[in-house]
């Protein structure tokens, strides 16, 4: 008999013999525990539950560095480097932005992404009478490279580890703005990093911030990746995103599942094109969340490099290290903020955070305890970065690298993850890939299901927010401590007129025309891009033509 | 209610917010009091909605807005209305509308205005009375 048969007999006599009478005498808090993911959880958990999945210390962990990166992609992780404190930030016009941008790197910040208004990522001007009432209202206005000059106005970008945006429709449209912003500032490209989310295709399931139908979005996203390849390896021009889609209702095992569908979607659009998987696979990052359950989100983390790494080797024949090492961010909220007692979401966020560590993140934020109930105070800004930097550097959480790893309820939830993460990919591949699962409704329904799921949960107080369905208090009246200008409408469409008069009207229609016409042919859009941003075309305009070629997403407009 | 008589409603999202569930709720308690409802979808331009309204022939638009811009949004429908030669058609609005603005939008040609709160059923009773009203 071998050791984990021991210990696996053992564990059924502690069971019978010991537990079980125990809990027959003062019973649990709970019959049954069940985490988000709709899975009993266990009283306790032995390496015999590992054991269950043939378990094995070289192939499911091995060593930070090596493959499967489990353990992370770093040998040294954060005994060299803290993950890249970030912060997701924009509100009014840049001018607005610009001042906050500045307090933040007095703070520390050392990457910024930034958070655009609604209009700018649906691709209208703030004078276009769609944008009405929206204009820097969820994020900064961006309309023009004026615009990014005025919003990084004393801010080079070589400066910050990181900088980007949460663009996606438009994400190629953002980078072009970048590049030409490092022009503007006289910098190489070399000696900056660009961070892009240019995931448009979870936008169709869970965002909502399509403009294009998905193939012609998909084709559009991808040139940026492209571009990238050939002029800024470096660079992360494409970030695939479970978040949305987890918080949406899918849960974070059949979010994952489904990120590393779109993510392969991405990637074999670049390979029809010809490139190389190591000429791409690198320039790749993943955004994954959990916010129900700690645990499941160091599993999610950790165990979300090992299928990469496995997936890119064995399907995509990946050789090159770092296509098979995938970057991770994450962001940090914890469980639900509330608006009840909301200084409690500190330590809802600092859960979060330190989901981030255990799971080796490469680049975390921490979002503001008051988002819940006005835009992010300065002081709650505050906090958010401080919390970061006190997990980072006091109380020894980042002295050894993966200090969960081989915990036996982590790395079983691991092993549970990885399977089912497996049987719904295999779904969507059965279903045609991404696409195909998004157009016969599969990831909808799975988000809709998990949605109603949650709901009842929190209704029967199985899933408990403090202060809200459980020792309830009434909501913060105390609204608007930070409210945006209301005139930035006004103002910011007659700085659009200027900048319209100031330019060159032939130029700015010569570099629209082949912005659609690159578009028509099938070339990469991003040098036209560059050329029409440079010539201060706008957002809206270049939409526009873009429209033109691709069609427009169409809303569905059933009830 | 003979079939010929039945009162069309186009139900129309504009603003760029994606939030439509009150929208579909009104749709589908309207269609419930044997109406026949159009819903146009999300994000829709007043240019949109006014087409839809003419090419379906409806008797009322009913106007689902949130963002804070009902008074540019539902002035540009009235007046593409009357322009196209469908003055005629009944113009509605509901959302997010402070009590402060209700006279200005009715000034606009806004035939009424249902605050947050308002039961479907008095949605319907009003539209439902509009065909005879005219």
């Amino acid at each position: 008999m071998d050791k984990t048969e021991i210990i696996r007999l053992q564990a059924e006599r502690w069971r019978r013999e010991v537990r079980d009478p125990s809990v027959q005498q003062a019973p649990e808090r709970q019959t049954r525990f069940v985490n988000d993911a709709g899975d009993t959880v266990e009283p306790v958990y032995t390496p015999a539950d590992l054991d269950a999945d043939g378990f094995s210390y070289e192939s499911h962990l091995s060593f930070p560095g090596e493959f499967p990166y489990t353990r992370g992609i770093d040998p040294a992780m954060y005994r060299r480097e803290i993950p890249i404190v970030s912060a997701y930030a924009g509100f009014g016009d840049p001018r607005d932005s610009n001042r906050r941008y500045r307090e933040l790197i007095q703070l520390g910040v050392q990457g910024l992404s930034v958070a655009l208004d609604l209009p700018t990522q649906l691709g209208f001007d703030p004078d276009d009478i769609m944008a009405c009432g929206e204009v820097g209202r969820m994020g900064v206005t961006i309309s023009t490279l004026r615009d990014l000059e005025i919003l990084f106005d004393g801010i080079p970008l070589d400066s910050l580890r990181s900088v980007g945006s949460t663009a996606n429709a438009i994400g190629p449209i953002m980078l072009a703005m970048f590049i030409a912003l490092g022009e503007k500032q006289g910098l190489d490209r070399r000696q900056f990093t660009v961070a892009l989310q240019n995931d448009v295709l979870k936008e169709y399931v869970a965002r909502g911030t399509q403009i294009f139908p998905a193939e012609p979005a998909l084709r559009f996203a991808v040139d940026a990746l492209e571009w990238c390849v050939h002029h800024a390896p470096h660079w992360i021009p494409l970030t695939v995103c479970s978040n949305h889609i987890d918080v949406a209702g899918a849960g974070s095992t059949a979010a994952t599942a489904f990120t590393l569908a779109n993510a392969r979607c991405y990637l074999d659009e670049a390979l029809r094109r010809g490139l190389e998987i190591d000429q791409v696979a690198p320039l790749m990052r993943l955004f994954l969340n959990e916010r129900e359950d700690f645990f499941l989100a160091v599993a999610n983390y950790r165990v979300t490099r090992r299928i990469w790494a496995r997936l890119l080797r064995e399907q995509y024949g990946a050789r090159d290290p770092r296509s098979l090492q995938i970057r991770i961010m994450g962001y940090a909220h914890g469980p639900r903020e509330t608006a009840q007692e909301p200084l409690n979401n500190i330590v809802r966020i600092t859960m979060g955070a330190l989901t981030c560590f255990f799971g080796g993140l490469q680049d975390m934020r921490c979002a503001s305890y008051d988002e819940a109930v006005n835009l992010p105070s300065d002081e709650a800004v505050k906090v958010a970065i401080r919390t970061q930097q006190v997990l980072a550097h006091e109380f020894g959480i980042t002295s050894t690298v993966d200090p969960l790893g081989g915990a036996y309820y982590v790395e079983a939830l691991a092993n549970r993850m990885e399977r089912k993460i497996a049987e719904i990919m295999q779904v969507v591949d059965q279903l045609g890939g991404a696409l195909g699962a998004m157009e016969r409704g599969y990831v909808q329904k799975t988000i809709t299901a998990g949605a109603s799921r949650r709901q009842q949960a929190f209704e029967r107080r199985e899933r408990v927010s403090i202060g809200l369905n459980v020792f309830p208090v009434k909501a913060e009246t105390r609204q608007q401590t930070f409210q945006i200008d209301a005139d930035v409408e006004r103002r910011q469409a007659e700085q659009l007129q200027q900048v319209k008069q100031e330019r060159n009207q032939s130029q700015v229609s010569a570099t629209l025309a082949e912005v659609a016409a690159s578009a028509r042919d099938g070339r990469n859009v991003v040098p036209a891009l560059l050329d029409a941003v440079k010539a201060y075309a706008t957002v809206g305009e270049i939409c526009g033509n873009l429209k033109s070629v691709y069609g427009e997403y169409e809303p569905d407009k059933s009830f | 209610m003979n079939k010929e008589q039945k009162v069309r409603v186009l139900i129309a999202k504009v603003g760029l917010d994606g939030h439509d569930v009150g929208a579909k709720i009104v749709a589908l308690g309207l269609r419930d009091a044997g109406m026949e409802v159009i819903y146009t979808g999300l994000r829709r331009t007043p240019e949109q909605v006014v087409r839809a309204a003419i090419e379906e022939d409806v008797d009322v638009i009913g106007v689902s807005i949130l963002s804070g811009a009902h008074l540019a949004h539902l002035s540009k429908i009235r007046r593409l209305l009357d322009e196209q030669g469908a003055a005629d058609i009944r113009l509605v609005a509901g959302g997010v509308i402070p009590q402060e603005d209700i006279s200005a939008l009715e000034q606009a040609g806004v035939s009424r205005v249902f605050v947050s709160g308002t039961h479907v059923s008095e949605i319907a009773d009003y539209i439902g009375s509009v065909k005879y009203r005219t």
